[in-house]
């Protein structure tokens, strides 16, 4: 049984515009997906039905074979989403509080949120700023601290919203790393990007949205070559395979 | 504002920073309280040493504070003229300042006194305790009171003040982006309202927005884990000292 599965699933703004239409898709625990699509084409929408931030006009997601509606709380336990802008996502004071934020909601014992916010700063790395204001932080420090804090909710699959933006490449290979090291230890991992040329080689999946509508779904190396009529740049050059599209040397 | 040290928490390793919350705000208020009763001077100095030694107990930064304190000076400034010139009765001796009267001048120290160490007892208290706390003891404070829902107004507090200096930070940026583009070519109030109120609204609606969507992303819930304090016999003996500052302020006040 698949972990995350979408049917139908369709979003309607008030005003008229179709945010996404007609999504079926299936990701099965473990799973490195990477969806990719022009500006527009509904990627942040698609995620943010995933947790529950946004209610479909039609059709339903099911977490574990379970419609998330019916407990939102868990659906945004077990589903981790780091925003597109993390400072969109920041709701504490302090680094340290803004980690503590999520298992303080799952209203887990104060000493187990301490030991969470230090293990969840010490994976990212960001131990030494705990008690630093996350807005004053370098925009690299800011989406690691966003991963962090929805780390610290402990949840199985993980949902990046264009990581990569405005970082410089040491912060790209960080995140990509950070990435890959949580894959590893078994997240299913989501991650939205039109920037393939950066990870593509580790992802087992491509989905490509546009205009609102999955248009193509498979390996990599089948979906990759079709991926210019879609508003995304072809990230191979001449003679280039797949396994070669990494930012990690 | 985003540079700002002044009413903001500054993390120091200090006895006063980690001081149980509850009893930490219980000494203010005393403090607070203090300040407002007390009548002679004497009071105001003690009152004044006392901060002075928390200010540097607390280890925050001397000279940026003062310097952002300017703004209070000048009140205290306009006030204690004011007070000394109009309030009538007896010319000082030995100083012919026209108009200025002696017991304007006390009234008006008194009000300085009074003002300084308010702001002061804001500072200690602001720059010593983060946000957390400061709604964690409200929530302790509250919880007691039956139909209160103390998690839900501890949040709203919370959300003010944390809202407030992100607001500050991007209208600086707004009107910073509008000079850039010429905004005071226009003589039009209205229309310059037009540009830079509005826009503002409809952020501070936006912020606000886009703040409960991320609290709702990591499941923001009511039932939710409550704070643990542990006060230490160092934290008791601040705070019974506050109390005897109290006290005495209150018995001496006639004398
Ligand atoms: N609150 C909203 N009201 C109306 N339309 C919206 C709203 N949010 C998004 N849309 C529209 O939905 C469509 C999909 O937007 P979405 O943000 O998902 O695109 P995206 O693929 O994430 O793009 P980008 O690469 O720029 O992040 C766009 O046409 C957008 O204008
Ligand atoms: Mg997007």
């Amino acid at each position: 049984m698949s972990i995350i599965e979408t049917q139908d699933l369709t979003h309607i703004f008030p005003d008229g515009t179709v945010g996404i239409e007609q999504i079926n898709l299936k990701i099965n625990a473990g799973e490195f997906v990477i969806i990719a699509g022009a500006n527009g084409s509904g990627k942040t929408v698609f995620a943010r039905h995933l947790n529950g931030l946004l209610t479909p006009t039609k059709g339903q997601v099911l977490l574990d074979g379970q419609p998330i509606t019916k407990n939102l709380i868990e659906a945004r336990k077990k589903v981790g989403l780091v925003f597109q802008d993390p400072d969109r996502q920041f709701v504490g004071q302090t680094v340290a509080e803004e980690v503590a934020f999520g298992p303080e909601n799952l209203n887990l014992p104060p000493a187990q949120v301490d030991s969470i916010v230090k293990a969840s700063l010490a994976l990212v790395g960001l131990s030494r700023f705990s008690h630093q204001s996350p807005r004053v932080l370098s925009g690299g420090l800011k989406r690691k601290l966003a991963i962090a804090g929805v780390l610290a909710m402990k949840p199985q699959i993980i949902i990046l919203d264009e990581p990569f933006t405005g970082l410089d490449y040491p912060g790209v290979v960080q995140i990509l790393q950070q990435i890959l090291r949580l894959h590893a230890a078994g997240h299913t991992i989501l991650l939205i990007t039109h920037e393939l040329e950066k990870v593509l080689a580790h992802a087992g999946r491509l989905v490509i949205f546009y205009q609102g509508r999955l248009v193509a779904d498979g390996r990599p190396e089948a979906v990759v070559h079709g991926v210019e009529r879609y508003g995304v740049r072809m990230p191979l050059r001449k003679g280039e395979e797949v396994k070669e599209l990494s930012w990690l040397k | 504002m985003a540079e700002m040290t002044l009413f903001r928490y500054l993390h120091r390793d200090t006895v006063l920073h980690r001081m149980d919350g509850r009893l930490k705000l219980g000494s203010m208020l005393l403090l607070s309280v203090s300040a407002s009763l007390a009548g002679a001077l004497r009071h105001y100095l003690v009152l004044f040493c006392l901060l002075c030694i928390a200010l540097r107990v607390a280890k925050l930064p001397w000279a940026a504070l003062l310097k952002e304190l300017k703004f209070f000076a000048l009140i205290i400034w306009v006030v204690l003229s004011i007070n000394a010139t109009t309030i009538p009765g007896d010319p000082i001796p030995n100083l012919p300042l026209p108009g200025v009267t002696v017991q304007g001048v006390i009234t008006g120290l008194r009000f300085a006194g009074r003002l300084i160490n308010i702001i002061l007892i804001c500072v200690v208290t602001t720059g010593t305790t983060p946000l957390r706390t400061l709604r964690h003891v409200i929530e302790w404070c509250l919880r007691p009171l039956p139909f209160v829902p103390e998690v839900r107004i501890a949040t709203m507090i919370q959300l003010t003040f944390a809202l407030i200096p992100v607001l500050f930070i991007e209208f600086a940026e707004m009107s910073r982006a509008q000079k850039a583009r010429c905004l005071e070519v226009r003589k039009n109030p209205i229309k310059r309202m037009y540009y830079t109120v509005l826009p503002f609204l409809e952020q501070t609606l936006h912020r606000t927005d886009q703040i409960v969507e991320a609290m709702e992303a990591r499941g923001y819930s009511e039932i939710r884990t409550k704070a643990a304090f542990k006060s230490k016999t160092s934290d008791w003996l601040i705070f019974t000292l506050c109390l005897f500052v109290f006290l005495v302020i209150v018995f001496t006040k006639r004398g």
